[in-house]
């Protein structure tokens, strides 16, 4: 069974339409990265799923029920959308204990997710003097309180310290390892490419890829980074490159040349030939982030003029 | 149900937010008997029914139920504080964004907001009876300062007492479901709070100069439940057009609560 799916899913807010009849198949159990630029429909998708708005037409099903009655999966189901949002006066245990009584759970489960964040002892403060960082393990203690089949996380790293980043990273990983799907939306790309087995990528509310990370990941390119002894020697080898085959870029260090390693030599000896020192070869595989970039545009600015545009159409 | 009733009493159960709260009703139940008494003893003229005060006369005061006239006389008073801390109550839960946690956890609304209201409803309980206890504590010396008699107040005490305090009870209610109406209608307490005092100090008092006939108006209706019927309107009139106050003011809260998108 899919942990999520979705059938022509559209939502618009008045001209603007949010989500663009979205076809998705979501697997069940491990780590699913939804990525995407701000605006692209991420949240108005997980709200969707959440039962917080409503599609204006499409069908969708969550752990195989329709998100038109969101009580028959609600049980299932856990999730930190956004900010967390507490009672700042309350202590953690009691915006918890809270949480827990709504969904008629035994008080003792809030006990365990304070345990499985690491926010025993520190239970009894007021919300309001956690930082931003604990408010976000409450989060997630709080996402964790139902012991989800399909948990959702909106940017669960937020406002966490090294340390804790890897501590959560683990937490997420361990979680999907005992069986849970666990739905990760953030824009540290690096952290889902170390811990995803899932990726979907929206734009415009439209999906542009949906499928396993190691699919995504073989698309990557091989390149070679030169770096002149003269930097004004850039556009004569970029020239001279180019007159050869190669395809080459700027980068503010230097050249980009798509290649493999083993071209690394060839590109050199294209150097000396052109009377140019190279002062750096550098072999790289594209990241996620190279990826991710090359699929939704280059960044939030650019999203903005071209959502306005088709808005405009 | 009862998951929902005792979240939000967990939650409601602030300190700071009780203390205000009921040192705000026993505030006002200790001015208005100081005022009430002094004005009746001194005879003189105070508006039957101006905004937030329904006075008694002398001989109204020295009758069985003096000692829990305050309750009454002070009813939009009561009202006002009792709407604002409802309000607050609702509009938190949008200016926090816990209300996404909240949807999320228990997708049938209506059962939070009728959850959250239910739960309110029992603090005003106990916020009636703060207002009570500090009403009659204040009667005493206030009716003994102005020379007015206490001989009768004794006589019937608990049927007295049990009617005051149900009136009361009853008007802050209906005060409380207004307050809801805003907070869900602005998903502000502030803007919700602003409507509501206006409301009462300003738009009644402006409906009622321009209406003939305007004892119907929430306000009015309220005052003479608290006061268990006017010469205006019987109390049993003003107990229909309550519930039907209440009645309209939670549809439209649950109508609006469950068709409306969950973005804050």
């Amino acid at each position: 069974m899919q942990s999520v799916t979705t059938h022509a899913l559209r939502r618009d807010f008045g001209h603007l339409r949010a989500v663009d009849d979205l076809d998705l198949d979501l697997p069940s159990g491990g780590v699913i990265a939804l990525v995407g630029p701000n605006g692209s429909g991420k949240s108005t998708l997980i709200r969707m799923i959440l039962g917080l708005i409503r599609p204006t037409s499409g069908e969708a099903t969550v752990l195989g029920r329709s998100i038109h009655d969101p009580s028959q999966y609600a049980a299932d189901v856990g999730a930190l959308i956004e900010s967390p949002a507490f009672v700042p006066a309350l202590s953690a245990r009691k915006n918890l204990l809270s949480l827990s009584r709504l969904r008629r759970l035994p008080d003792t489960r809030v006990d365990e997710v304070l345990e499985t964040v690491g926010l025993t002892g520190r239970d009894e403060e007021a919300v309001k003097r956690f930082s931003l960082g604990m408010k976000q393990r409450l989060g997630i203690a709080a996402a964790l309180l139902p012991d989800p089949q399909l948990l959702i996380l909106d940017e669960p790293t937020n406002g966490l310290d090294p340390a804790g980043i890897v501590e959560i990273r683990g937490l997420l990983r361990q979680l999907a390892d005992e069986g849970r799907t666990v739905v990760v939306s953030s824009h540290l790309l690096s952290e889902l490419e170390a811990i995803s087995d899932y990726i979907v990528v929206i734009r415009f509310g439209e999906v542009m890829f949906s499928g396993p990370m190691s699919a995504l990941l073989a698309q990557t390119q091989a390149h070679i980074d030169l770096a002149c002894e003269h930097p004004n020697d850039a556009p004569q080898l970029r020239s001279a490159l180019s007159s050869q085959g190669w395809t080459v870029q700027n980068t503010p260090t230097g050249l980009r040349v798509k290649a493999s390693a083993q071209a690394g030599a060839q590109l050199n000896r294209a150097a000396a030939d052109a009377g140019i020192t190279l002062n750096a070869i550098s072999f790289a595989q594209d990241s996620l982030e190279d990826i991710f970039l090359a699929m939704t545009g280059d960044s939030d600015a650019d999203l903005a003029q071209d959502r306005a545009q088709v808005v405009a159409r | 149900m009862i998951g929902v009733i005792r979240s939000e009493l967990l939650r409601l159960t602030r300190p700071r937010l009780l203390i205000t709260w009921f040192a705000l009703m026993g505030l006002f139940a200790l001015m208005i008997n100081s005022v009430m008494f002094s004005t009746a003893s001194s005879q003189a003229q105070m508006p039957a029914t101006g905004p937030g005060v329904m006075f008694p006369d002398a001989a109204t005061l020295a009758g069985a139920g003096g000692a829990f006239a305050g309750l009454s006389a002070a009813a939009s008073m009561f009202g006002v504080v009792t709407l604002s801390f409802w309000a607050i109550a609702v509009a938190t839960d949008y200016s926090t964004g816990l209300v996404r946690l909240l949807v999320s956890a228990q997708p049938h609304r209506w059962k939070l907001l009728a959850g959250k209201t239910v739960a309110l409803a029992m603090l005003t309980a106990l916020a009636t009876t703060v207002a009570m206890i500090v009403s009659v504590a204040a009667a005493w010396p206030s009716a003994s300062a102005s020379g007015i008699s206490t001989d009768l107040w004794g006589t019937d005490l608990v049927a007295q007492a049990g009617s005051a305090w149900l009136n009361a009870y009853l008007s802050m209610l209906v005060w409380g479901v207004a307050g809801v109406v805003l907070a869900v209608v602005t998903r502000s307490s502030a803007v919700a709070i602003s409507i509501g005092v206006g409301y009462v100090l300003v738009v009644e008092s402006v409906l009622r100069e321009m209406l003939d006939s305007a004892s119907w108006l929430l306000g009015t209706t309220i005052n003479a439940l608290a006061a268990g019927g006017t010469s205006d309107l019987s109390y049993s009139t003003a107990l229909g057009l309550s519930v039907v106050y209440v009645v309209i003011g939670l549809v439209i809260a649950t109508v609006v609560v469950n068709r409306r998108d969950v973005t804050d």
